[in-house]
């Protein structure tokens, strides 16, 4: 088996602060594997110990994504793939772009595993779309996967009710965190793991006259105001409770 | 890291951030309870060292990584932050992972360092005695050379991971004088006793040793006959730089926890960190981390470079453990009442309080400091 | 050329939600809007415009993978400005879809949209939550929209066209969908989060708390007492300085008075709230929505409401 998991250079959102106007530090910020995609390399791990096989990390991000590319290898992965590409102004079409195109030079890959989105961004796109550009059979938000030869039972994780979902192989499936408890690479495999072959990759060497360009974009961040708004409800149990959930509807933090 | 180890920075650092990540997310979420249950850290103990933390200074050709003890240390000083019984129990087992490298024959080393650096063994350091702390060479522990065999008689006191331990470093006076001895658990005549009721570091078992007439191989002899103290003072010297970096680990998260409370608690209609005198315990918390964590990682450079640093290690100890009480303290002052009543609060200052006695107490390591200072100016 | 705004969700909830947004841009842009339904015209959600029904020859509301491709031959024949979409789980899916089959840009979960000449503008979440960032995305687009924010659209209806797309075959059987079982989601990625403290009398009062959580979605936490003092719950259900940090979207203080040591553990929420009797707890001056009351009557009231409407 041949298994890809697709990673983030991610910033370390629990490190991120803000400077005096509010912006974001990006500059020089913290940064990690994306936390679910050592879920998604778990799963791989754990495929390749029941049928054999290779697991591949393939990663679009710039330099320095290199050391979070190594933590991946650590936990038992086989080699890895590197497009270098800077993050800004990238967007998610462009990125899954490059994935595929990535894939189709190192692969064919019996499956592709990726999480259920980036620990900073958290737009959960690029699965699906990698899933399209591949033209591949997708699952996302698997909470279980269950290759038997050359088809996978996979149950999906939705809002509140549960799939199960049948797909050929190959496929592309995305992970949600309770699918797995990602292992903790050993001492000795993370000295091991910048042994391990990383081939580096451009975009001008993958990109075809198909290549989207980035059409969406940020135009601004700043940093959401910490000032509490300390409105307090008192009356009926009823009547409370009506403007409680109506106040916290309006905030967007309960529904879906 | 750049400028301490410039060819090797990288994957120091890689190694030290896999560990720190480690104890960050297994580790000190269940810390306090650690200090609320006693003896509860076997589970915990055992997973971290199968991790590979003990790898770390050893030699390759036994399991190691070869690393320098410096980069150990350091591991060391976030360990202490992340649980300070985790920290104690698992520096002792490197302490007796040391002995036998230094002074243990091909056959003790093959036989027994790869287990006590891969983590599936665990050792214990039996050195102190209950007439006998500090004053090593009164030890009432007596090996008698029967045959084939070492007999020892006597009895160890308030030794960490008694009990738990697979293998125990034993210094017993036999008939050449003071000597070290290799015990497996299981070993006839070893006995262990129950935990001892300790203010701190609760999570790690230390209790009672015996040997009633407890029978070794004579090949568990470590070096040779009469040369025990020379070993147990270089294996001391290392572990008394480890202390203090547990030292400088508790102090370290103590000092973390004041100052976020010290921005949060209000007084006067403002947070207490506006008041200079908490700004002057701040500033002195943090000058002082900074300052025992540079004598310990100092104290191992000249270690690890092969110079004489038996000063130094008491110093950074003597230095670290003191100050880490008095950080500790300040940290309980800062949370005024909820210090007082709050046990996860008051247990860095319960843990602390154990290293200015074990592994060499501050006094007689002030007497070693002098002694080296008054034997250089003659 | 006129502009034409397209709603679609999967959910009938999310459905009038995104039709509303779309009415609202439409407006803005003296444009129009219009519905999608797939398989057959659903009487429960409402359009401000025309509704197209897209059927097949194999199921589509079921198929993010067929969903995406009949809207994008609809979308091809009649070329909409913007496709919206509720940002449900199935509907990021369609969405990222419809987008590389358009190649078209994508943004994920927004709120707050305006319609510019050129553009599409909307805020999302970022990094955790902790920031907010303003998204744009170049007309023809596509977005999902963040659920549980807009109002519903209800009551409206235009007239109703069916377009039948022919043979489409799905690549992904659905063999069978159950009910969600009690997940064990742990509290540090948990978005909603619903906590217990000192308030609730006796621990088999904290399963009226769990059911609470759960029923908005989240995953039951709670103050030190009740775990390290009393043990009603497990150490790694400990919110506080001394126990767990959590940054979850809503996190519901319930019988929690909120010494400093608790709210170290929540101040990255993005929302606070509060139930407690004492009008005086510490904890309404970290919250941002408090309610003075007793809880055994206050959860149970929220419980009705949570699951009538």
């Amino acid at each position: 088996m041949k298994i890809a998991v697709c990673v983030k250079h991610a910033v370390d959102e629990s490190e991120l602060r803000a400077d005096p106007s509010g912006k974001p530090i990006l500059q020089g910020a913290a940064s990690k594997v994306s936390t679910f995609d050592k879920n998604a390399a778990e799963e791989a791990l754990r495929m390749k110990a029941k049928s054999g096989g290779e697991v591949v990390i393939v990663c679009v991000g710039p330099a320095e994504a290199k050391k979070t590319i190594r933590e991946a290898l650590a936990m038992g992965a086989d080699k890895a793939v590197h497009v270098v590409s800077d993050a800004s102004g990238r967007d998610s079409l462009a990125t899954s772009y490059l994935l595929w195109k990535a894939l189709a030079k190192s692969g064919p890959f019996d499956a592709v595993l990726c999480a259920e989105g980036s620990s900073d961004t958290y737009e959960g796109q690029v699965p699906p779309m990698l899933a399209e550009w591949m033209a591949l059979p997708y699952a996302g938000y698997a909470s279980k996967i269950e290759l038997s030869g050359s088809v996978a039972k996979v149950e999906q994780s939705l809002e509140d009710s549960s799939q199960t979902l049948e797909l050929t192989v190959p496929f592309v499936a995305s992970v949600v965190s309770e699918i797995n408890e990602p292992r903790y690479p050993t001492l000795i495999q993370i000295m091991q793991a910048s042994k391990k072959p990383m081939e580096e990759l451009t975009p001008q060497q993958l990109s075809g006259p198909d290549a989207p360009t980035s059409l969406s974009r940020v135009l601004d961040t700043r940093v959401q105001s910490m000032n509490r708004k300390k409105v307090v409800f008192e009356g009926a149990p009823e009547e409370t409770a009506t403007k409680l959930l109506d106040a916290l509807k309006a905030e967007g933090v309960i529904g879906a | 890291m750049e400028s301490l180890y410039p060819d090797r920075a990288a994957e120091y650092g890689e190694v030290l951030s896999a560990l720190g990540r480690y104890m960050q997310e297994k580790i000190l979420p269940l810390s306090a309870s650690y200090d609320a249950h006693s003896n509860s850290i076997a589970k915990a103990r055992s997973e971290l060292l199968k991790n590979g933390i003990l790898q770390i200074s050893h030699p390759k050709e036994y399991g190691g990584l070869g690393l320098p003890f410096s980069i150990y240390n350091l591991a060391i000083q976030m360990l202490g932050a992340a649980d300070a019984s985790i920290a104690l129990s698992v520096a002792i087992g490197n302490t007796v992972a040391e002995g036998i490298q230094m002074f243990g024959t091909e056959e003790q080393k093959r036989g027994y360092l790869p287990r006590l650096v891969s983590g599936d063994a665990l050792g214990s350091f039996s050195l102190t005695e209950p007439a006998s702390g500090s004053d090593a060479r009164g030890s009432k522990t007596r090996a008698r050379r029967e045959g084939g065999n070492y007999v020892l008689n006597g009895s160890k006191m308030f030794i960490t991971n008694a009990g738990e331990a697979d293998l125990y470093f034993v210094f017993a006076i036999a008939e050449k004088g003071p000597s070290c001895f290799l015990v497996e658990k299981g070993a006839s005549g070893l006995s262990t006793g129950e935990d001892l009721p300790k203010m701190g570091m609760r999570g790690s078992r230390t209790a009672e040793v015996r040997f009633v007439d407890c029978r070794v191989p004579a090949e568990n002899l470590v070096g040779e006959e009469g040369r025990g103290f020379d070993y147990i003072k270089a294996m001391l010297n290392g572990s008394r730089i480890v202390m203090g970096s547990i030292c400088v680990g508790v102090a370290q998260i103590a000092f973390e926890k004041a100052l976020e409370y010290s921005k949060q608690r209000t007084a006067f209609g403002k947070p207490i960190s506006e008041f200079q005198l908490i700004r002057e315990k701040i500033a002195d918390m943090k000058t002082n981390v900074n300052a025992g964590r540079m004598m310990c990682l100092y104290a191992s450079m000249l270690k690890d470079a092969g110079a004489e640093f038996s000063s130094e290690a008491s110093q950074a100890k003597v230095f670290a453990t003191e100050m880490s009480v008095g950080v500790c303290d300040s940290a309980i002052q800062i949370f005024g009442g909820y210090g007082y009543t709050t046990d996860d609060i008051h247990r860095h200052w319960r843990d602390a309080r154990l290293l200015t006695i074990g592994e060499g107490t501050s006094e007689i390591l002030r007497m070693l400091i002098a002694s080296r200072e008054l034997a250089h100016s003659i | 050329m006129t502009f034409v705004v397209w709603a679609y969700s999967e959910a009938e909830g999310v459905a009038n939600e995104v039709a509303s947004a779309a009415d609202e841009i439409a407006k803005s842009v003296s444009g129009s809007a219009a519905v999608i339904d797939l398989d057959q015209e659903r009487p429960g959600v409402s359009s401000p415009g025309r509704k197209l029904v897209l059927k097949a020859s194999s199921p589509l509301a079921d198929s993010p993978e067929l969903a995406a491709e009949a809207i994008f031959r609809a979308a091809k024949a009649a070329g909409p400005s913007a496709v919206l979409l509720g940002a449900t789980r199935r509907g990021r899916e369609v969405a990222s879809r419809l987008a590389v089959k358009m190649k078209v840009g994508c943004v994920s979960e927004v709120f707050r949209l305006k319609a510019g000449a050129e553009e599409l503008q909307g805020e999302r979440n970022m990094y955790a939550g902790k920031f907010l960032s303003t998204v744009a995305c170049r007309f023809p687009c596509v977005a999902t929209l963040k659920t549980g924010v807009l109002p519903r659209l209800a009551g409206r209806q235009g007239s109703v066209d069916v377009i039948d797309l022919g043979a489409l075959s799905p690549k992904v059987r659905l063999l069978g969908r159950a009910g969600k079982k009690a997940g064990t989601v742990d509290l540090k990625s948990a978005k909603v989060i619903v906590s217990a403290g000192r308030g609730v009398k006796k621990k088999e009062d904290l399963q009226m708390i769990d059911e609470l959580a759960r029923s908005l979605g989240g995953v039951l936490g709670c103050s030190r007492p009740l775990s390290s003092d009393l043990g009603w719950l497990p150490e790694e259900h400990h919110i506080g300085l001394t126990g767990l940090e959590v940054h979850p979207n809503l996190y519901l203080a319930v019988g929690i008075s909120g010494q400093l040591q608790h709210i170290a553990g929540i101040k990255d929420s993005k929302i606070i709230a509060a139930i407690n009797t004492d009008k005086d707890a510490p904890i309404f001056q970290a919250a941002d929505y408090g309610v003075v009351g007793d809880l055994y009557q206050i959860v149970p009231a929220i419980k009705k409401l949570v699951s009538g409407g």
